[in-house]
């Protein structure tokens, strides 16, 4: 039977032996070990502090920016409605325009049936201005019918409710001085309209006020179409719910 | 009672530190030397291993062995893989010697010096198995834990590295006759 050597047994020795010659051989350095390391660790917890800092810097830069979101960039429909409405028309004090703090008891529906509606006439059953009937106030609601929500708004008291009611029922079906357009479907829906939302005895009801799109223009009450005609729009188109341009409005031109 | 209450106090101080370090400095200079075959990555080695030590130098001052504590920082930080990254290690297949067998009686010396070049040849975890086993003589169940791995495993890598030594030095020795 061949002789068995345990490699362990054979080769540890040598091993240990060359170990310990070489490791009292070398020359390093040995001193200052823990004065280096305490100034790595001193650095290492000033890096630590110093990104806590940043870290809590940021938090409540981000924190003061959420608080005054309202008046930042970020798309909101009252942001939205105030920046664009001075682009469109610089907001003048108008006769008949209720004081702030009266307009910002009740603001318009951030959203609205009218930017759904698949016909200028979908006023919903109920809710449509019969123009006989007396009114006490009226805001005026300015849509977008894509993603800008509530463009605008903008209140009037019962004396121009009342003579915006007047104008539009003394006018035609539709206005013959309006173009007739022939367009795609895909560009027929306007890209805005406006609501009237007046208070009555029996609650708000609405007229709504196409100028946009290719399909109709006028106003809207759900059982009755009035003509598009510059008269009334004079009226109520001032401020932020002013539009910057139209379809029909550009036909009308003195609106 | 006030002076052994005061001597408590200044084992546990930031000079306990400064004392243990200046004690203990050569073993773990010499201890990482032999396991990373490097002056320079063994200063590195010790270096990172006690500013850690410091860091938490209230738990590792209270540790049965605060040496083996810091050593095995020292196992762990040498095997670690970011490090092994950074030395951009190249492991080559077989051992080579590199010192020769001289005839002017020092037989002996010369075959420290070329167990140690063929050290240097090994895979870290290999050459630190055999360093935590014939230098600090320790069992293959403190090696295993040291490592991180199983006590066979750790078995395993000492004796390949025999082997391969070995294979090496018996071949060296038979081209030298």
């Amino acid at each position: 039977m061949p002789e068995q050597h345990d490699p362990e047994q054979e080769l540890g020795p040598k091993i240990t032996s060359a170990f310990q010659d070489h490791a009292g051989a070398q020359g390093m350095q040995n001193t200052g070990l823990a004065r280096e390391a305490r100034r790595r660790v001193h650095r290492r917890r000033q890096t630590m502090s110093m990104a806590a800092g940043a870290v809590l810097v940021v938090a409540a830069v981000g924190g003061v920016w959420g608080l005054v979101g309202d008046g930042s960039p970020v798309a909101t429909s009252h942001s939205d409605s105030a920046s664009e409405g001075k682009a469109a028309a610089p907001e003048q004090p108008s006769q008949g325009v209720a004081p702030n703090s009266e307009r910002d008891k009740a603001g318009c529906p951030v959203q609205h049936p009218i930017q759904q509606a698949a016909a200028p006439n979908d006023v919903p059953t109920g809710t449509g201005l019969d123009l006989n009937t007396q009114v006490t106030g009226l805001r005026a609601c300015r849509y977008s019918t894509g993603q800008g929500g509530l463009l605008g708004q903008q209140e009037f008291d019962a004396a121009v409710a009342q003579q915006v009611v007047d104008a539009i029922k003394v006018l035609p079906e539709r206005n013959p001085d309006l173009p007739v357009f022939k367009c795609a479907p895909q560009v027929a829906k306007p890209s805005e309209a406006i609501t009237l939302r007046f208070t009555t005895a029996a609650g708000t009801k609405e007229i709504w006020v196409v100028y946009d799109g290719c399909t109709s223009a006028g106003f809207f009450t759900g059982t009755h179409v009035y003509g598009l005609y510059s008269a009334p729009l004079k009226l109520f188109m001032t401020g932020s719910v002013r539009p910057s341009g139209g379809t029909y409005l550009s036909a009308l031109k003195d609106w | 009672m006030e002076a052994v209450l005061a001597a408590a106090e200044v084992r546990t101080g930031p000079l306990d530190f400064e004392v243990w370090v200046t004690e203990k400095a050569d073993a773990l200079l010499r201890f990482a030397y032999v396991l990373t075959g490097d002056a320079t990555l063994a200063e590195d080695a010790v270096q990172d291993a006690l500013t850690t030590a410091c860091a938490r130098w209230g738990r590792v001052s209270r540790a049965d062995d605060p040496e083996a504590y810091v050593k095995r920082m020292v196992v762990n930080a040498h095997i670690s893989w970011w490090r092994r990254f950074r030395r951009r290690e190249s492991p080559v297949d077989d051992p080579v010697r590199t010192a020769r067998a001289v005839s002017d009686g020092t037989a002996a010396r010369a075959e420290a010096d070329a167990i140690w070049d063929l050290c240097a040849t090994l895979p870290d975890k290999q050459r630190a198995a055999v360093v935590l086993r014939f230098y600090e003589e320790l069992s293959y169940a403190e090696i295993a834990q040291l490592l991180h791995c199983a006590e066979a495993t750790a078995r395993s890598h000492v004796h390949r590295a025999l082997a391969a030594l070995k294979t090496t030095l018996s071949t060296e020795g038979a081209e030298d006759a």
